[in-house]
């Protein structure tokens, strides 16, 4: 193709190329005796890969009055094995450059890293060896308890994570999806080390975990070293999914959680959304597009753009395996709080009451197409999408299908989704910020309570005289 | 010193030429992905403002997406989003960058918009959009900074570090009182400054054929006008080495935390490197010695990390560590220092060097994944060094670093003399209103 030596016509832009072909990476997938999902990805891109061993022990798992413990039993895992003690698991992270994440989201206990191809085989040993066989030392126990201890004294002073938090909360209140993550100082003061080791028993068994991999490998080699690795160890039985989904709200609930002091106000409007195996999921993805999924989103424009009151306005559905949460996110200047608020009440009930535009749904499906190979540039951004096949139950050719499956929506579906799926009535507002500016902005929205963060805090607690370590 | 692994170099073909007014650009063609990702660096950034003036940079930054000549109030984005690909811009202490990541069909799309703003960007510019996007800026200084818990410490940290007519002084977002005072005048004058061609670098990483690009960027760009000179860029005063500078600033927060900054040599002078994988020895994950002492041993600290300031002037190894509950700061600070001062009198062992050499070589080849990524980091290298290729050779860098190297650049700089502290403490009776250490900009 020549490239004309005229100047360019600069009114209008000048027009693509052809399309390219894009083919989301073959992959496999085969189950071992002991129950044991894995898939595998070849992704040459660079000398990498990434590795994740997932079980179903996230937080929603929790023992109803045991907050904390999914992620007390995460932060354990690389404190202490049957052949190693916490320090020289560090040391051996380390040697493998350092990048290993472990953790408890809502719905999976994960352990993860990104890492160059010719330590992937050592990695891998050192992700079964922490997962399966954890000793949960009590020592460690005590020093990760302090730590979670501060952890949320920390969180108690972030807007941000206030926010975060009480929206939670309003929404799935003592649910599975509506406890702490790390737990309250009185569920963590209560966590014992055989709590632990419980949890670990039910919800660490290989029938109902599933480890992935993608990069620089051969699926083949990889399922022959998982195998070796992990095929000759028990697979238990996979613990049952709790009852996920939240009582349904009477109508709109405001929660002002007050910071006297605060230069700004955050602000979260959500409530429950659908699983992310929901037939309607992707068409929710479309909708969120438009709403509030990137910068020319309406709430954003309109926040930002037009009238100035934030620095930016987001909002999502989080794919969860129950009904995670829909969620507007912001942080706004305070007199402006129930401005904003209300314009974003506005806009969910607009894209409820009116089609939206023909153009919005062409560029709301083009960014979901055109964006999708940005999100598989790295390894783990390929293993990302196959755990979601795995841990969701999504069709074997999800993402092969998916530019079709995108290509097919349209305004009357879209209508549809959020019809069904939005509900202005139903939302929890939570704005973090000073009550006395607030609560007159805010009363009239629905039924309003203020809370003090300060009032949750306990006196920290004293740090012993003599350190626990092995050598002090 | 280990073997070196067994781990190939990056893979990073390049091509670099100069269009006739000056813009230099760079290609690195990686056909892999359907994808193509333009990054544009110009050299300017807070470092070029002037006390009394700053977050100008950055406010400009804002105005750049607020339309040009033939591409409307936002269409920016839509254009992009459109399009399927990303978009945004930032700005820092030596350069402001703008970049799309889109489908490589849309290659002629980004460099349409890109020399839009470059060449007609002016006549899009009103009172009305400035007013809007200081709106946007204050809130942003809002969210990012005054809204957050510890959000002023690293702004404090800078004043105290570098001397008052120092260009990194100030924070890359500035003063409220500044802000308030940009006009519409200022956006012309820095545009016509700073936005030639020959003050920018802009660097293809992706699929496309290098020859049709090069046309293609000499098509879109080569008719803009070369522009004045680039103004000399800022010359540094020296750094005090008279004394340690300190404050401690009361905040929201219930657990205090300590920021300590050590001035280190300049982005590229020797000694950067070995400064960079100091901190990482230090503070960079479970097996790092500040993490084994003070946050498992002695249980003083809730987390600890550091960073060294990429920066082409005087850099600075930045320490930050949260202190327990009940735990007095500067109990915390002294037991980092100790350690420093254990790094001057005794060389740190060969183990430690090698595992943060592995996170230092892990840490590359995952960051470099990414088209965007890579192609900023070539802007990087162009702009600060007229060489794309030195990126490939950073793990080099690092491999051939030992013992003596790091002991060196802490017995120079380490010192406490040199050295400024923030620590930030809980504010006595939050309800109480302002504290003491209360700053709303300069």
């Amino acid at each position: 193709m020549t490239v004309s030596s005229a100047p360019p016509r600069r009114d209008r832009p000048p027009p693509p190329g052809p399309v390219e072909p894009f083919r989301f990476p073959s992959y496999e997938r085969v189950r071992l005796a002991n129950g044991l999902t894995v898939v595998a990805a070849r992704s040459r891109r660079a000398p990498l890969v990434a590795l994740a061993l997932a079980f179903p022990a996230g937080a929603a798992y929790d023992p109803p009055d045991g907050g904390g413990t999914a992620a007390m039993t995460a932060a354990l895992l690389d404190e202490g094995t049957d052949e190693a003690s916490a320090l020289e698991i560090a040391d051996r992270v380390a040697d493998l450059g350092g990048g290993l994440a472990t953790g408890a989201s809502r719905d999976v206990a994960y352990l993860e890293l990104e890492i160059l191809r010719h330590q992937a085989a050592d990695a891998l040993e050192l992700v079964a060896e922490l997962a399966t066989r954890p000793t949960f030392p009590a020592e460690e126990l005590e020093r990760q308890r302090r730590r979670h201890l501060a952890e949320l004294l920390r969180r108690r002073t972030d807007p941000g994570r206030l926010a975060d938090e009480h929206l939670t909360r309003a929404i799935y209140g003592d649910g599975p999806y509506g406890r702490p993550i790390l737990g309250d100082e009185p569920t963590l003061a209560a966590l014992g080390r055989d709590d632990v080791e419980r949890f670990h028993r039910r919800g660490y068994g290989l029938a109902g975990a599933f480890l992935v991999a993608a990069g620089d490998l051969e699926p083949s080699d990889f399922f022959a070293a998982a195998e070796r690795v992990l095929g000759g160890l028990p697979g238990g039985e996979a613990p049952a999914l709790p009852d996920l989904a939240p009582e349904r709200p009477a109508g709109v609930r405001v929660v002002v959680v007050d910071r006297p002091h605060a230069a700004q106000t955050e602000l979260r409007l959500g409530h429950a959304g659908v699983p992310r195996n929901h037939p309607d999921f992707l068409t929710l993805a479309a909708v969120n597009g438009i709403l509030g999924g990137k910068f020319t989103s309406r709430i954003n424009l309109n926040l930002r753009e037009r009238h100035g009151y934030t620095y930016g306005a987001s909002s999502r559905f989080a794919g969860r395996l129950g009904p995670g949460p829909f969620v507007v996110r912001t942080a706004v200047a305070t007199p402006v709080a129930g401005a904003a608020v209300r314009e974003i009440v506005g806009e969910l009930e607009r894209i409820r009451d009116e089609e939206v535009d023909r153009e919005e749904l062409d560029d709301a499906k083009s960014y979901l197409v055109g964006t999708f190979p940005y999100t598989l540039q790295t390894v783990s951004g390929v293993a990302d999408r196959l755990e979601t096949i795995v841990v969701h139950d999504l069709p074997a050719d999800y993402y092969e299908t998916f530019p079709r499956a995108v290509a097919a929506l349209d305004r009357a579906r879209l209508l549809a989704a959020a019809r069904r799926h939005l509900r202005p009535g139903e939302l929890s507002i939570v704005a973090v910020g000073p009550a006395a500016d607030l609560e007159p902005q805010l009363r009239e929205l629905g039924d309003l309570q203020v809370e003090t963060p300060a009032a949750r805090t306990p006196t920290p607690e004293p740090v012993p005289a003599t350190p626990l370590g092995p050598q002090a | 010193m280990s073997p070196s692994p067994p781990v190939p170099p990056l893979d990073l073909p390049l091509e670099r030429h100069t269009l006739d007014n000056g813009l230099r650009v760079v290609l690195h063609p990686d056909a892999r992905l359907p994808l193509v990702a333009v990054n544009l660096w110009y050299h300017v950034g807070s470092k070029d403002e002037a006390p009394g003036r700053t977050g100008f940079a950055h406010l400009f930054e804002h105005m750049l997406f607020q339309g040009s000549q033939n591409v409307g109030t936002n269409d920016h984005f839509r254009y992009v989003q459109q399009a399927g690909g990303v978009a945004n811009g930032s700005t820092w202490y030596d350069r402001t960058n703008y970049y799309e990541t889109l489908p490589s069909r849309f290659l002629e799309l980004g460099l349409w918009l890109e020399s839009d703003r470059m060449g007609f960007l002016l006549p899009a510019m009103t009172a009305e959009k400035l007013e809007k996007q200081r709106e946007v800026v204050l809130n942003e200084r809002r969210q990012r900074m005054d809204n957050q818990p510890y959000g002023r410490a690293i702004e404090r940290l800078h004043e105290l570090l570098y001397p008052v007519d120092h260009p990194y002084h100030w924070p890359v977002i500035g003063y409220v009182d500044d802000i308030a005072r940009a006009t519409l005048d200022d956006v012309e004058r820095f545009f016509r400054t700073h936005y030639t061609p020959r003050n920018a670098v802009l660097t293809l990483a992706g699929d496309f054929e290098p020859a049709r690009a090069l046309a293609l960027l000499d098509r879109w760009f080569g008719e803009i006008p070369a522009g004045p000179e680039p103004p000399a860029p800022p010359q540094p005063p020296p750094l005090a080495t008279d004394g340690e500078r300190r404050e401690t600033l009361p905040d929201d927060v219930h657990l205090p935390r300590v920021y300590m900054a050590y001035p280190m040599p300049a982005y590229g002078r020797p000694g950067w490197h070995a400064a960079d994988l100091l901190g990482t020895v230090l503070a960079a994950g479970k097996a790092s010695l500040l993490y084994e002492d003070l946050i498992y041993r002695r249980q003083i600290a809730q987390d600890v990390s550091s960073f060294v300031y990429p920066t082409e002037l005087d850099a600075a190894l930045v320490l930050i560590a949260t202190a327990r509950p009940g735990v007095d700061p500067r109990e915390v600070e002294e037991a980092i220092t100790a350690h420093l001062e254990r790094a001057v009198e005794e060389e740190l062992p060969e183990a430690r060097l090698a595992r943060a050499r592995a996170r230092v070589l892990n840490d590359f080849y995952v960051a470099t994944q990414k088209l965007d990524s890579r192609a900023d980091l070539i802007s990087h290298f162009t702009t600060l060094f007229d060489d794309p290729s030195l990126l490939a050779d950073e793990p080099a860098r690092y491999a051939e670093l030992d013992a003596t190297d790091l002991r060196e650049i802490a017995a120079e700089r380490c010192r406490r003399e040199l050295r400024a502290v923030v620590t930030v403490v809980p504010r006595d009776g939050a309800e109480d209103g302002d504290g003491p250490g209360e700053r709303n900009g300069a």
